[in-house]
């Protein structure tokens, strides 16, 4: 597999984790084990929005969807489908904030809207990274040239760990998400 | 002067009766990381304790730094600089996170000391924070981190760690696998055994496979990434 690619999936793993204690930690609070959290909360959609939506799809949208635009009339359609999704991927993590500022507001009466945003947010978003992992990947090994994965590869690698950020902000986030989510979902008191 | 640190020569282990390692051959050397992969039952934890002396093989023979260490006890193998990771991690419940990790500290072979009380503090800020807790008041993921905390207060050569995220939340396991990352970036020659196989691939530069007690695979990591057939055939999970 192209470094690229590589990138991609370990970059997916990240999201998929922050989204799974995302889940998890709702469902703690629909089962009435967990109480909410609104500084987790914020620190998660934080990263959620500074991280995938900001980092890791404009590089997608910017070198991989770009090059194999012009290799594969195959591809294109499900390229146009992906973009249109990155597009608006803000106006995704805005929703999920706004109802996570009503939760706050309004304490229990919110939660079935937070929880809905937060649902609908996740749920898009797997279908999303499977749609690039299942469809666009294997398109993408069949027609990109060498050429194209040793500009797409140079890209990727000079941004090798988007998620540490300039000064080490996301790392920072990301440990104190860890830190204080509630165990079993991170380190915090469950 | 070689830089190998462990071999493992043509290693045949049982289980009473069961033939569980097929003549392994296995090295490791100075600042390499080997992604040890294969489904459960494989012989991977096997192939370890075997080198570790916790389990004895019958045949084959196991060199550390180049003398022969087949009949030394662990902890002879172990004050050559190796520390092991255990699954189920094994701290001491009743003591406190800071005797957890002074219990252990010691110079490494060469009588290094790169890996203070502070240093491993600065690694994993949440063990300052749980400094005082006792080992028992941990949660899963903490624990992972003490272990992997106590064995760098050996200042080891090489650090084995025995599916390290086994059984925890995926954000720990993220957590865990940046800070083993980098402690590989300190040189630190590195073992680890876990199912994550994109995860380990990309913190080692090797990688090796076990089926059935034998090595189907010992290569690059790229070279494993570049051949997903390999992985699915392997790995993959209902094949």
């Amino acid at each position: 597999m192209n470094k690229s690619l590589d990138i991609i999936h370990a970059e997916h793993r990240a999201i998929a984790a922050m989204m799974h204690g995302l889940r998890q930690i709702v469902a703690g609070i629909e089962k009435g084990r967990l109480k909410p959290d609104f500084e987790l909360f914020r620190a998660m959609i934080e990263y959620i929005d500074k991280v995938p939506e900001k980092v890791h799809h404009p590089k997608e949208d910017q070198y991989l969807f770009a090059r194999l635009r012009e290799r594969s009339a195959e591809a294109l359609p499900v390229i146009e489908l992906l973009e249109a999704e990155h597009r608006i991927g803000d106006a995704r993590i805005r929703e999920v904030e706004a109802a996570m500022q009503q939760y706050e507001q309004s304490g229990a009466a919110g939660f079935a809207g937070f929880q809905a945003a937060v649902t609908k947010y996740i749920e898009a978003e797997w279908k999303h990274m499977n749609t690039e992992e299942h469809e666009i990947f294997p398109l993408a090994e069949k027609h990109l040239t060498a050429e194209d994965w040793a500009v797409i590869d140079a890209a990727f690698l000079s941004n090798e760990n988007p998620w540490k950020g300039d000064a080490g902000q996301y790392e920072k986030l990301f440990t104190k998400i860890v830190n204080i989510a509630p165990a079993p979902v991170g380190l915090g008191p469950g | 002067m070689s830089n190998m640190l462990l071999e493992g020569r043509e290693l045949h282990t049982y289980y009473g009766a069961s033939h569980i390692l097929h003549g392994i051959d296995f090295h490791i050397r100075q600042g390499e990381g080997i992604a040890l992969m294969g489904r459960n039952g494989m012989g991977k934890s096997t192939l370890i304790k075997s080198m570790l002396g916790i389990v004895r093989p019958k045949h084959g023979r196991v060199l550390v730094r180049g003398d022969d260490y087949t009949k030394a006890t662990t902890y002879r193998t172990a004050q050559q600089g190796i520390a092991y990771v255990p699954e189920g991690r094994g701290i001491f419940k009743s003591l406190t996170v800071r005797e957890n990790l002074l219990m252990s500290a010691r110079a490494g072979v060469d009588g290094q000391r790169n890996w203070t009380f502070d240093r491993v503090m600065e690694t994993f800020p949440r063990l300052g924070e749980r400094i005082n807790n006792g080992g028992w008041q941990l949660s899963g993921g903490e624990q992972q981190m003490l272990t992997i905390g106590r064995a760098l207060m050996t200042n080891p050569d090489l650090l084995i760690l025995d599916e390290a995220t086994e059984g925890l939340a995926p954000l720990i396991a993220m957590e865990i696998w940046r800070i083993v990352k980098e402690i590989r970036k300190t040189g630190i020659a590195t073992v680890i055994v876990d199912k994550n196989h994109g995860a380990v691939t990309s913190i080692c530069d090797r990688a090796m496979i076990l089926v059935k007690g034998e090595v189907v695979f010992d290569g690059s990591s790229d070279e494993i990434r570049a051949n997903p057939d390999l992985i699915q055939k392997h790995l993959g999970v209902g094949h």
